[in-house]
């Protein structure tokens, strides 16, 4: 049975709008050093650096704490819940070349929807599944159960990450319509048997030694990256909001409003106030910003930001084919960097406002 | 002969194993395809009901979670329907209303409502119930123009089919509801329960009043967006409520729609 194949048939998907483009050598070069290899997204992405660097970065992190078989289930399971075809066929493929073959992936899918797995995969899990829908957002209950279950505090923390991580790169990949890698058509292939050894140890994720806070820590979303105390993920988080705030594409302005706008929509207060700081400090009013917020428009908007704006709030919560369409509309009419760059900028806002459920339930 | 009697018993033990795991390998794709089924319904469940409550539902067979929410009811009315029924055969009268629930429908979906029941010719939605939505008032208030708008090009097309022009009364209020899944084993259904909704009812029945087609209430007006261009109206008694209802008739919008 080509079972990845059928798995990702019956998840609805649009064409991709993105062309690919040349990616710059030193981009390709650190791709590559991490990967192994370039994928055939980081082609798409070319005009915006941060997104190649950034996305390469927060799926190929170093933990410290949380149990490194439970990374990929993680992804897996996110992956499902979001519909996302294109990371849900990567992760697949990449548990067959760890070794998993399609009955524990389907049992493993199957034992999530029943509550079957052991208690402390589940709970992990679930806990993921809770990240990732916020509706509600976790609290100090859930944290507690996963305490009970075992995982220390800073396990719970890289498990977070490992969730909203997933969370960013679905939206990403839905939004752009990603097309499946190549190597996922080899998931069902009887070859890969026979690679498989030589494979695994490039797509395995890695143990690393607990690190302190990245210093300085002082920019967008410190006190989520500081969330992350002791985890390499916390180096990766920071570097990733950095270059996409230093990014030229898009006025810092309007990465705060998509900010603002998403941490309103998931209900992260964090997020919000930090974003109505920093756009105050852009000279936007408190009053303009309340209005914006309030009612995802305004005439203090320029036509960038007043399609932008609702946008950002149409990334949180969708439905794949209205997504797909509505990001095509939005791609239609803007340049293609700035149209990348908004879809970048909204999965990050998309992972760290599920993210600082740390912050509350800690 | 032992050592024969011993091979055949063999050859049989191996035959039944052989059989027992081909049995056991098409009951486990049974289970999968069935769960794949199953979690396809979930997502297909998830447009009527929050998906933590269709999880209880799957698990339990009962939902345990009724929730206080604050939500947007949007009520709407086909006007002068009995009239109309008289004068068509069930098949035109079917065609007639259909044609309308579908355009008005898709007017509330594109505008992230949700459409909880027909109750004969008009019909209950609500925004803000089934996921968290800040707002939902305003996509309400959009919904309902898109709604007005709806109308006018399906009337366009049912007059070339030979059929009358339908108007509607809508009526949108917000406020506190309990939410949940109702009715019996047999029948169940995700909906909304309590005073708010009974005020938007009353608003809609008041566009007749005012000869209007959109209202909405006081509460709806103090969380909508400016840029909604409201007329007020005089306020009316209504059955149920000690006070007069001060309502607002929605005109249109100042920009393109969010």
């Amino acid at each position: 049975m080509a079972a990845t194949a059928e798995a990702l048939g019956v998840i609805e998907w649009a064409d991709c709008w993105v062309p690919t483009a040349p990616l710059a050598p030193d981009v390709a070069a650190e791709v590559r050093r991490q990967v192994g290899f370039v994928p055939q997204w980081a082609h798409r992405l070319g005009p915006v650096p941060w997104m190649v660097r950034g996305f390469t970065a927060l799926n190929h992190v170093r933990v410290a704490h949380m149990p490194l078989r439970l990374w990929p289930l993680v992804a897996l399971v996110v992956s499902r819940d979001n519909a996302c075809r294109y990371c849900y066929g990567v992760t697949r493929t990449l548990l067959k070349v760890l070794g998993h073959d399609d009955a524990f992936i389907d049992a493993l899918e199957r034992e999530v929807h029943l509550g079957q797995l052991a208690p402390a995969e589940q709970a992990a899990l679930e806990f993921a599944r809770r990240i990732s829908r916020a509706d509600p957002r976790p609290t100090a209950r859930e944290i507690a159960a996963l305490r009970d279950a075992g995982f220390s505090r800073p396990a719970i923390a890289e498990i977070a990450f490992d969730a909203a991580a997933t969370v960013a790169s679905n939206r990403l990949s839905t939004l752009l319509a990603l097309p499946s890698e190549r190597f996922v058509g080899w998931a069902d292939h009887p070859v890969l048997r026979l690679v498989r050894p030589l494979v695994a140890p490039f797509v395995r994720v890695r143990r690393a030694a607990p690190v302190p806070l990245p210093q300085p820590n002082d920019g967008p979303c410190a006190a989520v990256v500081a969330a992350l105390d002791g985890s390499p993920a916390a180096h990766v988080l920071r570097q990733t909001i950095d270059l996409a705030m230093a990014s030229p594409i898009l006025p810092r302005r309007t990465k705060l409003l998509v900010l603002a706008v998403v941490g309103r929509a998931l209900g992260c207060r964090h997020a919000e106030a930090e974003a109505r700081d920093a756009l105050a400090a852009e000279g936007l009013d408190g009053a303009t910003i309340g209005r914006i917020l309030a009612d995802l428009g305004s005439p203090a908007l320029d036509a960038r930001d007043a399609l932008v704006v609702p946008f950002a709030r149409e990334t949180v919560r969708y439905q794949t084919a209205a997504i797909q369409q509505r990001t095509r509309a939005l791609a239609a009419a803007l340049p293609l960097p700035e149209a990348l760059e908004v879809v970048g900028i909204a999965s990050l806002a998309n992972a760290v406002c599920r993210l600082s459920v740390l912050l509350d339930a800690c | 002969m032992l050592t024969a009697a011993l091979l055949v018993a063999a050859a049989a033990a191996g035959a039944w194993a052989m059989r027992a795991r081909r049995r056991a390998t098409v009951l486990e794709r049974q289970l999968v395809a069935v769960t794949g089924e199953l979690e396809g319904l979930q997502h297909a469940f998830a447009r009527f009901a929050p998906a933590q409550m269709i999880e209880d539902i799957l698990a339990q067979g009962v939902s345990t979670r009724p929730q206080v929410k604050d939500v947007t009811i949007l009520f709407a009315d086909l006007k002068g329907f009995t009239t109309i029924a008289e004068r068509l055969d069930p098949e035109q009268l079917t065609a007639l209303l259909n044609g309308y629930f579908a355009a008005v429908g898709e007017a509330i979906a594109a505008h992230r409502g949700h459409l909880a029941k027909f109750i004969g010719d008009g019909l209950l939605a609500f925004f803000g119930g089934l996921e968290p939505n800040p707002w939902q008032t305003n996509d309400a208030l959009h919904a309902a123009l898109a709604m007005r708008a709806a109308i006018a090009a399906y009337n366009a097309r049912s007059r070339a089919d030979g059929l009358p022009a339908v108007s509607a009364g809508i009526g949108v209020h917000r406020g506190p509801v309990v939410a949940g899944v109702f009715g019996t084993s047999a029948l169940m259904e995700y909906g909304v329960l309590g005073r708010t909704v009974n005020v938007a009812s009353r608003v809609e029945d008041l566009t007749r009043h005012h000869d209007v087609d959109i209202l909405v209430s006081d509460a709806v007006r103090g969380s909508c967006d400016p840029r909604f261009r409201l007329r007020a109206m005089a306020p009316a008694d209504v059955k149920g409520l000690a006070a007069p209802l001060a309502t607002w008739a929605l005109d249109g919008f100042d920009a393109p729609p969010a």
